[in-house]
């Protein structure tokens, strides 16, 4: 089968989207964690003029940099496509396609150890930073997993 | 009421982040709501097709999933982090919505990103399916009979769109592979067409040169086909036949084409049919092979290179057929194949069957060296290679 990959957008006026890292996992208080939809992560800061940045989470500050991403990103998001003229067939008559809704070229990485910010009050301490060093792993990717994106890789 | 000067909101936001500034960072309010977004690295060579709308996944589901551009493939590795890569759209609205605060809001985080890395076309599948169906004399006839063309004949059948469906292999890479197999689109599907039957049309073009005293390196492509659709032969199998044994020669003056039939392919067609039948001798093989070649064209034995194999038996030379052609394109696959075969071949005899594989990265002495073990028992002996 074929799954098409189309640029919706145009050429030059792909969207640039922008990515935020940081290593480790962020988690939510068990009493935030229904609807964490518009809950505020934490706070990015550019202190100075230098591409350099700040990210407080909880009581947690960490501190990263503007980075230009080697080979850029496209952003694909999956799209169902219904046949025109379809004959009532009903069961997945849909042609599957990935549209190209952005492009990446930097993020802001964060991978130094954060600093505890444990003599500042704060309000909404809704999220902790449970910080680890980040591992890469690497699989083949089977063509069904563009069919049922609902799996998640652990 | 004032203007509310535009504060950046969204991706925009945090890469323009001003000196002395901060935003907030937050989850969107559709964080998790819908599909994963994908993302994929984009290399320089592939953007042009990227932007021509030329660029497919393919593969059947079960397999592992490869891009196509228009003339290469890349397998695709999806590479994960346990980092958290929180993905930033723009913005949807053009100002914000609370106040002037400045936000971006955070749509998912991403488990990773798929990596491409460039790859032989998977063609032996192409092979297999087409071989499946050869086209033979008998549907030949049978064509011709046939008023109305039943669906049922036309089962395990594939057109070009079924072939870019079910083949690994970019547009370029698969109609090179049916321009290697010699394969043909006969009613809108690409067929294999029957050796033998190959055999026959070829033999009554030599047949008809002689009669109408036709230069096998000046032949008319009109008359050749026209003689041979006369003899009962599909027109379009006539015009490939040219195709698979000849050459068009430069010289058409919007006349009709003028082909020269290729020697090599030629003695290579007639050495398979002689050997058909299975080893011999090396002195019978040049007998009944050199009987078979039309006259004016010269053979010798350098022709068969990748298509024969000689060896010593006792004091005698044999010879068998053993096509390149015959085998699997993956290498790993291939030097299996050779290694069954011999367990010790020299580089005058390897290096043909080596010769038409592909693999981005790696020249043929790397091939030879991942897959191969070299050996040289002395200083002016040749060097010999066995399996790993």
């Amino acid at each position: 089968m074929q799954i098409e990959v189309k640029c919706s957008c145009g050429a030059e006026n792909c969207p640039e989207w922008a990515i935020v890292e940081l290593q480790g996992v962020v988690e939510v208080q068990p009493s935030h964690r229904d609807g964490i939809q518009n809950l505020e992560i934490g706070r990015l800061c550019r202190p100075s003029s230098d591409e350099k940045y700040t990210l407080t989470i909880g009581y947690h500050e960490l501190s990263g940099t503007k980075v230009t991403l080697k080979k850029p990103l496209a952003v694909l998001k999956k799209v169902k496509r219904t046949d025109d003229g379809d004959q009532g067939d009903g069961s997945s008559s849909g042609k599957v396609e990935l549209d190209v809704v952005g492009v990446i070229r930097h993020k802001i990485l964060f991978k130094t150890r954060p600093k505890a910010l444990i003599s500042r009050k704060f309000s909404t301490n809704s999220h902790f930073l449970n910080h680890s060093s980040s591992s890469i792993c690497s699989f083949i990717v089977c063509v069904d997993f563009f069919i049922d994106l609902n799996r998640r890789t652990s | 009421m004032e203007q509310p000067h535009s504060i950046l909101t969204g991706a925009e936001a945090v890469l323009n982040v001003q000196p002395n500034s901060s935003l907030s960072v937050t989850y969107d309010t559709l964080f998790g709501s819908s599909d994963n977004h994908m993302l994929l690295e984009l290399h320089d060579e592939i953007l042009p097709d990227l932007l021509h709308q030329s660029i497919t996944l393919r593969g059947e589901p079960n397999e592992d999933v490869v891009l196509c551009t228009l003339s290469k493939t890349y397998a695709v590795k999806f590479v994960g982090t346990s980092n958290s890569v929180f993905l930033i759209p723009p913005s949807r609205h053009q100002f914000t919505q609370n106040g002037q605060q400045s936000v971006a809001s955070v749509i998912e985080i991403s488990p990773g990103n798929m990596e491409l890395i460039e790859t032989a076309p998977r063609l032996d599948r192409l092979k297999t399916l087409l071989a499946q169906n050869p086209y033979s004399s008998m549907e030949a006839l049978q064509a011709d009979d046939m008023e109305d063309d039943s669906k049922e004949s036309k089962m395990g059948l594939c057109t070009w769109h079924d072939l870019v469906n079910k083949i690994q292999a970019s547009d370029d890479e698969l109609r090179n592979g049916l321009e290697a197999l010699s394969a043909v689109e006969i009613d809108g599907f690409w067929r294999i067409v029957d050796e033998k039957y190959m055999g026959e049309i070829l033999t009554m073009l030599l047949q008809n040169s002689i009669l109408n005293d036709w230069s096998l390196d000046k032949l008319d492509e009109d008359e050749v086909v026209t003689s041979l659709v006369t003899d009962g032969f599909p027109h379009k199998l006539a015009y490939h036949c040219l195709h698979v044994y000849g050459s068009e020669v430069d010289e058409a003056r919007g006349k009709s084409c003028v082909w020269t039939l290729d020697a090599r392919r030629v003695c290579v067609h007639f050495a398979r049919q002689v050997l058909g039948v299975g080893k011999m001798k090396l002195e019978r093989f040049m007998e009944m092979w050199l009987k078979k070649i039309p006259d004016g064209m010269n053979a010798n034995l350098e022709m068969l290179e990748g298509e024969v194999l000689t060896e010593k038996v006792g004091i005698e030379m044999w010879v068998r057929g053993f096509s390149v052609a015959s085998l699997p394109s993956n290498p790993a696959e291939r030097f299996s194949v050779l290694f069954r075969e011999r367990p010790k071949w020299e580089s005058k005899d390897l290096q043909h069957y080596i010769r038409d594989l592909k693999v981005p990265g790696l020249s043929s002495e790397g091939l030879l060296l991942k897959y191969t073990r070299r050996t040289q028992p002395t200083q002016d002996a040749e060097p010999v290679f066995t399996a790993r």
